[in-house]
């Protein structure tokens, strides 16, 4: 066998961009999804009012969520190329061997295997987080779905299914930002920064560590075999009509998804209240009933000119009103003294 | 006769004197009785509002202003007696400072409502804190506006009746509370009929019950505010959570006091929180309390005809915001239940699910990479020297110093594993 070379080819151009994309729709998800989960943390409403507010929060967040979507269907036409036109291994299906791995890795950081676990081109970690993204996407994108379109989840589904797709959104979200921070933080930051989903390539040591028995298949030249042409050609002219058509009933059903209903969504301004808001009772009879007869003949009943007597009894009532006031001067002074006397003796 | 003169002399200075009284004492009594209520010193107030009264107290007289309204200038001294007023022993001259004796001066003023803002000033001379305060209010500020309707002070309380409202702990007195609502029906009497029929207006209007919410409870004094405006709205839950999460109150009428966290748990109750809290001039339909459950006509959720338990109803109230919505949306709001076996078990199973799946997968995840790790410091540890020159030589597989003895580990493990398959 010749020398073997320093770095391998582990990810194509097209399998970055999907990385990339990932990190900005899940990033994008998270610090939007998550302050919506705890609205009362201080630390969600320093999030919030950075977006501008709730609104623009929830925009982006179904924006990053459709690009997520979007994301995950490249994945799976991509997927089914590699699978059945390029003919590739399953690489990424888990099987007994990677439980096997687990424990034998976890055995040999607990002292007692010798050696750690000869892995393929997917070790059990990676296929651990891979299967955890599909198994969050398929959650989310669900209950995500019921959230976004409550009026007609509730066509077919008992009302109660809102609230628990929001239960399930909520609880999932906090796993899956979890599972990263925790999982793919640690071994693919903390433990050593390996770049190889940004550069493509891995170091020999990486391969010989993280994927031993793949880098066996590598050098035996197992993965080197050509592909026939004419067999490729003849695949591909199978699978594209096929993808093309999986992949425009899939972007139909994101559109739906998008769109299918607005009223859970939009601010549709409230119905103006049918009551009126100054209604003023009917006015209670004035005491005198003559007042209103007077007032057409002088409006200003108490002038300021010293009244002589003769205007009084022109206007009609005054006559009455002295009347009044003299005979009953001093009884009226007695009630007068006896309302202050109240004052008197309260204060 | 010098004795005779000199014994007359004191007499006759003492006659003069007594007629130079007596004739002062005289025409001070000419004088003095039409300028008495001008001059009344001020321990002698009594005597300046008996005067007043002694016309007012039972006069059926009413001013007639030129627009036509009619004002009675009748003071009850009974009811002034009792009034806040009356109990401070204010003088009539006190308010009505131009009325210095009679005849009176002319009442200036197109209209009662321009007659009463003259005195406006006044009241603000004493009750400076509310008048500043309802400046502010949405009535001061109609008032500003130059809308007619707007309320003065005398409009809500009668300077010659208005009773003191606050006991003396400073808490409105129940009568004061009973009253309000009549107060505010004289000019929003259709607000007032739909109150009356609620669930809050009977337990005030009919029962004069403590415990429920008068006008001002909601809307504020002097400083009422806009109710339509986005703040109000936006504060209006915690406005009905003031007496609604209090747990001796509501216990008494068997109500829950987990509206409002479970409100705020929802969608509508997220939303409504964060632009309380971020962007509270955020116009909004999202729902808050009064958007369900009605604002006056407010009525118990187990009410036979209008409760919002009943599915119909609730239905209703979502269609408001939510037009397409059909039978089985409602359900999508738990009414403010915490999800359990017996009320949206749906959910409840979901949370349950996730209490353990959470722990379980992080938990793994965590041991892993504890051990993981642990491992990896304590092979760096036993070859600190390799270990930093592989460092100093930028190899990415630093911690994996002893390649030699491993790789062969590894072959032998390899062919195995070959054998195997």
């Amino acid at each position: 066998m010749s020398k073997k070379p320093n770095t391998f080819l582990r990810f194509e151009v097209m399998q970055r961009i999907e990385h990339i994309l990932l990190i900005l729709s899940f990033s994008t998800l998270g610090l939007t999804g998550l302050p919506q989960k705890f609205p009362t943390a201080g630390i969600s409403l320093f999030i919030v009012s950075l977006f501008g507010g709730i609104e623009i929060v929830r925009v982006v967040h179904r924006v990053a969520a459709t690009l997520f979507m979007l994301e995950a269907i490249y994945h799976l036409v991509d997927a089914g190329y590699r699978l059945y036109v390029r003919r590739q291994a399953a690489s990424m299906l888990p099987g007994p061997d990677d439980v096997r791995d687990a424990l034998k890795a976890f055995l040999y950081n607990l002292g007692i295997a010798r050696s750690r676990p000869k892995m393929g081109r997917f070790n059990f970690v990676e296929k651990a987080e891979y299967w955890a993204v599909v198994w969050g996407l398929l959650i989310m994108a669900v209950t995500g779905f019921m959230l976004w379109n409550p009026v007609a989840t509730s066509l077919v589904l008992p009302g109660q299914a809102i609230p628990a797709a929001k239960a399930a959104h909520g609880a999932e979200a906090i796993l899956a930002v979890l599972a990263i921070l925790i999982w793919h933080f640690y071994h693919v930051h903390l433990k050593k920064l390996n770049l190889s989903i940004f550069t493509g390539r891995v170091s020999l040591e990486e391969m010989e560590e993280e994927h031993a028995a793949e880098l066996e298949k590598i050098l035996q030249g197992e993965q080197q075999k050509a592909v026939d042409d004419a067999k490729l050609r003849k695949r591909k002219a199978i699978y594209l009509p096929i993808a093309a058509v999986f992949s425009l009933a899939m972007l139909y059903g994101v559109y739906r998804f998008v769109t299918l209903e607005q009223t859970a969504i939009t601010t549709i301004p409230p119905k103006e209240s049918p009551v009126e808001i100054f209604v003023p009772q009917t006015a209670t009879p004035a005491p005198s009933p003559t007042a209103k007869a007077v007032s057409n003949e002088a409006p200003l009943q108490v002038v300021s000119q010293p009244m002589d007597i003769s205007i009084m009894v022109l206007t009609g009532t005054w006559s009455e009103g002295i009347e009044g006031i003299v005979a009953s001067s001093c009884s009226t002074r007695d009630d007068a003294r006896n309302a202050l006397d109240l004052n008197n003796s309260s204060g | 006769m010098s004795d005779k003169i000199k014994f007359l002399k004191p007499v006759l200075m003492v006659t003069a004197a007594a007629t130079l009284v007596l004739t002062l004492l005289f025409v001070a009594s000419q004088v003095l009785p039409a300028e008495g209520m001008r001059l009344l010193p001020e321990q002698d107030l009594q005597t300046g509002n008996a005067e007043c009264l002694l016309c007012h107290g039972q006069s059926d007289q009413v001013v007639s202003f030129p627009n036509g309204d009619t004002v009675s200038i009748r003071v009850s001294p009974s009811e002034f007696g009792k009034s806040a007023h009356g109990l401070e022993l204010m003088a009539c001259t006190d308010c009505h400072t131009n009325i210095q004796g009679y005849p009176h001066p002319e009442v200036v003023g197109k209209s009662q409502k321009g007659y009463s803002a003259s005195y406006v000033e006044l009241c603000q001379d004493c009750h400076e804190e509310q008048a500043s305060q309802l400046s502010d209010s949405i009535h001061g500020q109609v008032l500003a506006a130059g809308n007619e309707n707007a309320p003065l002070c005398m409009d809500c309380h009668d300077p010659h009746t208005q009773q003191p409202v606050r006991n003396a702990q400073g808490n409105l007195t129940r009568s004061a509370r009973h009253e309000i609502p009549n107060t505010c029906a004289r000019c929003h009497s259709q607000i007032f009929d739909q109150y009356a029929l609620s669930v809050h207006g009977v337990g005030i209007v009919e029962e004069n019950n403590p415990d429920a919410p008068t006008c001002t409870d909601c809307h504020g004094v002097h400083q009422i505010t806009d109710p339509k405006s986005t703040h109000f709205r936006l504060q209006s839950p915690e406005l009905c959570a003031d007496c609604h999460t209090n747990k001796a109150v509501m216990a008494k009428y068997g109500l829950s006091t987990d509206v409002l966290n479970t409100y705020v748990s929802d969608f509508h109750g997220t939303t409504v929180t964060l632009f309380e809290k971020v962007t509270p001039d955020q116009p909004t339909n999202t729902a808050v309390c009064f958007d369900c459950h009605g604002v006056h006509d407010i009525s118990r959720t187990d009410d036979p005809e209008k409760g919002l338990q009943i599915k119909e109803n609730l239905l209703l109230t979502c269609k408001k915001c939510h037009p397409d919505a059909t039978t089985n949306f409602p359900d999508s709001w738990m009414s403010h239940y915490i999800p359990s076996k017996e009320h949206y078990p749906l959910v409840y199973y979901v949370n349950l699910f996730y209490k353990f799946f959470i722990p379980t997968v992080l938990g793994g995840m965590a041991i892993f990479v504890v051990s993981d790790f642990s491992r990896r410091m304590i092979e760096r540890r036993k070859k600190p020297g390799q270990a930093s020159e592989e460092d100093a030589s930028a190899s990415p597989a630093a911690p994996e110093a002893p390649k030699d003895v491993k790789g062969e580990g590894k072959d032998e493990d390899a062919k195995q594993e070959v054998q195997d398959e």
